[in-house]
């Protein structure tokens, strides 16, 4: 996968299959120390441990339909070779965890891709699902629940189709705000320190 | 082969118009891993790859490549487009994947041979 927010998008279509009702994205960049964090939290079924220490092996999977399931070990392999690692924490009956650790400037780490795009189409997707995206650069954070957007909608619904440019142009808007790193420091050597 | 016979024997399409053309290609190099690249590619060499964002017109400076040509028709982000300009770095694409087009581009005499 070229993207983070393609191997979230496949993280969370985990966490809908299972039977998330709230699915909860954290990113946190710390320039300082150099680092990128993904953390996605879902109170699913969750996993007993026997499966949860399996989840990374790529030859592994839940799901009958297939012989290997390669989100997370696609996550793993992007993190590790970005000088990062990932961990797994499941209790079966109260959710899953899955966090990704990138060294935030390594050569190889993907481009953070389009989160607006991503999130608009989790979103509208999946209207039953509560989601909350968090996104925190430094001290500036990012913040968007769709607890908070079915008060302001009221009888409009999550899968109308101007909550999906709503969402979209919000999250883009809210990163570019915030500073989202979308690229390693690579980029900073021809663009300069004052666009990152 | 000049930059620019090669474009057309391949019909690749140049994204980026004010690029020059009359630079001779003698080598190739394919990767998406740009730290590979780094190590690996050398002065001259036109870059295969599937990789867009503007860290490829970074990668491509520091190694005073040929060229980047994007495959399965990937097309470069604004930004990319902006810098390689800029930076007068040569962006092609085309349609094919990676196996396909630089199996076309040895035929060519373009080689990998460090």
């Amino acid at each position: 996968m070229l993207e983070l927010s393609m191997h979230i998008l496949d993280i969370i279509q985990n966490s809908l299959r299972a039977k998330a009702s709230r699915v909860e994205v954290r990113i946190r960049e710390d320039r300082e120390k150099d680092r990128l964090i993904i953390e996605v939290q879902d109170d699913g079924q969750g996993m007993p441990p026997e499966i949860a220490k399996r989840v990374a092996d790529p030859f592994y999977t839940t799901r009958p339909s297939r012989v290997a399931g390669l989100g997370v070990p696609l996550l793993k392999e992007a993190a590790e070779k970005c000088g990062g690692h990932l961990e797994v924490h499941s209790r079966e009956g109260e959710g899953t965890q899955i966090l990704a650790d990138f060294q935030l400037d390594h050569f190889d780490r993907a481009p953070l891709g389009d989160m607006g795009e991503t999130l608009a189409i989790l979103i509208t997707g999946n209207p039953g699902v509560n989601f909350l995206y968090l996104h925190q650069v430094d001290g500036q954070t990012y913040r968007l629940d769709t607890r908070e957007m079915r008060e302001v909608l009221g009888p409009v619904g999550l899968e109308d189709p101007s909550v999906f440019a709503f969402v979209r142009e919000d999250v883009r808007q809210g990163l570019k705000k915030i500073g989202a790193a979308t690229f390693p420091k690579i980029a900073e050597i021809l663009r300069g320190p004052e666009t990152r | 082969m000049k930059m620019k016979e090669l474009a057309e024997r391949l019909t690749l399409e140049l994204t980026t118009p004010n690029a020059p053309m009359e630079a001779e290609v003698k080598t190739g190099y394919a990767s998406d891993l740009l730290s590979d690249v780094l190590a690996n590619s050398i002065e001259g060499d036109l870059w295969v790859t599937r990789q867009t964002h503007l860290n490829i017109v970074a990668i491509a400076v520091m190694r005073d490549l040929s060229g980047i040509l994007l495959v399965n028709g990937s097309q470069p982000d604004p930004d990319t487009l902006e810098k390689a300009a800029e930076k007068i770095v040569p962006i092609f694409r085309t349609p094919l994947p990676t196996f396909e087009i630089v199996g076309r581009l040895y035929q060519l005499g373009i080689s990998g041979r460090r």
